[in-house]
């Protein structure tokens, strides 16, 4: 049974039984060859669902519009990780979330009306092929995750530059930016009801689009997702001006893994790097 | 005094209100003399120091951003500095990655009594940012405020 073939039935499942009153899975986009997020609320509508390469939306985001309703949603293990975030930080109810999860072959970048023929960047170096968390499974589950000898490679060269290329190298990226937040707007992470950059007392960032307002922006959106950012990089790919947020999320997941060992959105009950602490742990802050 | 046209530091200090504050104050009190570059804001606890103040500050054109506040363990809200121990740990590194040297941004831990240890802490950051220079690559805020 193909993965297209697994979602359709249990989706028609749910919704038959009622278990769910809406599924929230992939359709094919206007363009006829990307995939675009569909709601079917009936079982009549089922057949619309697919799942391929192009399906790189993270669902997950939806569920923060349906609290309180029950829904199905398709998740890969980068989405299904954010699943696992937004119930450790208690957004959403675990019993009105039905998950399917898909065993993830990655998917790739796609342009209007063209399908790109590689990876994207973050599932050549993704280790996680089966979600961390699914009430049903489609797909075929490996007989182990794949080894990435490699997986901070790119962070490792932005390391290895000094600290003025450094400056130099975000300024330049930083200087695109529109402050669209649409980076935000698409991170299951980001559902504070007001964000600090709109907050006006106090002024946090300066309505004016400028180096320091832009630098303020995206290094506190990334800092704020510091050991939560799920890496489903959703952030990236929206982006209309094409800033390697990835360079910034994965810094910090990078981080969070060798100070505190943690990687988020892996189990729904570990606590948050920041939620916690140690009292003997050396972490080179104050030594 | 400064010399006219010589690069003095602008540094922004952020003290627990219980234990560096006070540090600060027995210092004076000691007549121990430290520089003036740095400019101290007085906060509850340094597990009050949101990463938002210290990346603010930078953005508005300060050369470098100190945190100080009680030893771990003696912290008056029990778990306060823990807390900003973990916060700072990813912070310092991001904020290097981010293409602003590791030495404009320090976290010290002094209690109420240290006051010679606070202006030795003062004088040796203020020193380390004095040979960095101004910050170049970050414009600070123009119009914004």
């Amino acid at each position: 049974m193909s993965l297209t073939e697994g979602i359709r039935a249990k989706a028609g499942e749910l919704l038959e039984s009622g278990v769910v009153e809406c599924v929230i899975g992939y359709e094919r986009g206007t363009d006829g060859v990307n995939a675009r997020p569909a709601f079917v609320y009936s079982t009549d509508e089922v057949d619309r669902l697919i799942f391929d390469d192009t399906c790189s939306h993270n669902l997950v985001k939806y569920l923060l519009n349906r609290k309180g309703k029950t829904t199905a949603v398709v998740a890969k293990p980068c989405d299904a990780r954010g699943v696992n975030l937004l119930l450790n930080e208690h957004q959403i109810e675990r019993e009105k979330v039905h998950v399917i999860g898909v065993v993830c072959p990655g998917v790739v970048d796609s342009a209007w009306g063209s399908k790109g023929d590689k990876l994207r960047a973050v599932c050549e170096v993704c280790r996680q092929h089966v979600p961390p968390v699914y009430d049903h499974l489609v797909g075929d589950v490996p007989a182990s995750e794949p080894e990435v000898p490699e997986p901070y490679a790119d962070i490792e060269k932005m390391e290895g530059m000094s600290v003025a290329e450094r400056a130099a190298f975000w300024e330049a990226e930083f200087s695109r930016c529109i402050r669209c937040y649409a980076c935000r707007q698409a991170c299951p992470g980001c559902y504070c009801v007001e964000c600090f950059v709109e907050r006006l007392h106090p002024l946090w960032v300066g309505i004016r689009i400028g180096p320091g307002e832009n630098q303020m922006w995206n290094a506190m959106r990334a800092f704020h997702l510091a050991g939560r950012c799920i890496g489903c990089n959703q952030c990236e790919k929206v982006c209309p001006v094409n800033i390697p947020l990835s360079l910034l999320n994965r810094k910090l997941e990078k981080e969070a893994w060798e100070l505190f060992h943690f990687r988020a959105g892996m189990a729904p009950d570990t606590a948050a790097p920041f939620a916690t602490f140690e009292k003997d742990e050396k972490v080179g802050i104050g030594e | 005094m400064a010399i006219a046209g010589e690069f003095e530091p602008r540094i922004v200090g952020f003290l627990c209100n219980w234990c560096s504050y006070a540090g600060a104050d027995m210092a004076g009190t000691s007549r121990i003399s430290h520089p003036p570059n740095i400019r101290i804001i007085r906060v509850p606890c340094s597990g009050r120091v949101d990463p938002l103040l210290i990346v603010k500050s930078f953005q508005m054109g300060a050369d470098g951003v100190l945190v100080a506040g009680c030893h771990p363990g003696d912290c008056h809200y029990t778990e306060g500095n823990y807390y900003a121990r973990r916060r700072l740990a990813m912070l310092r590194p991001f904020l290097e990655y981010l293409g602003i040297e590791k030495e404009r941004f320090d976290v010290e831990w002094v209690s109420a009594s240290e006051g010679k240890r606070w202006a030795a802490v003062v004088t040796s950051f203020t020193e380390g940012v004095r040979k960095l220079g101004p910050r170049k690559a970050v414009k600070a805020e123009e119009a914004s405020v």
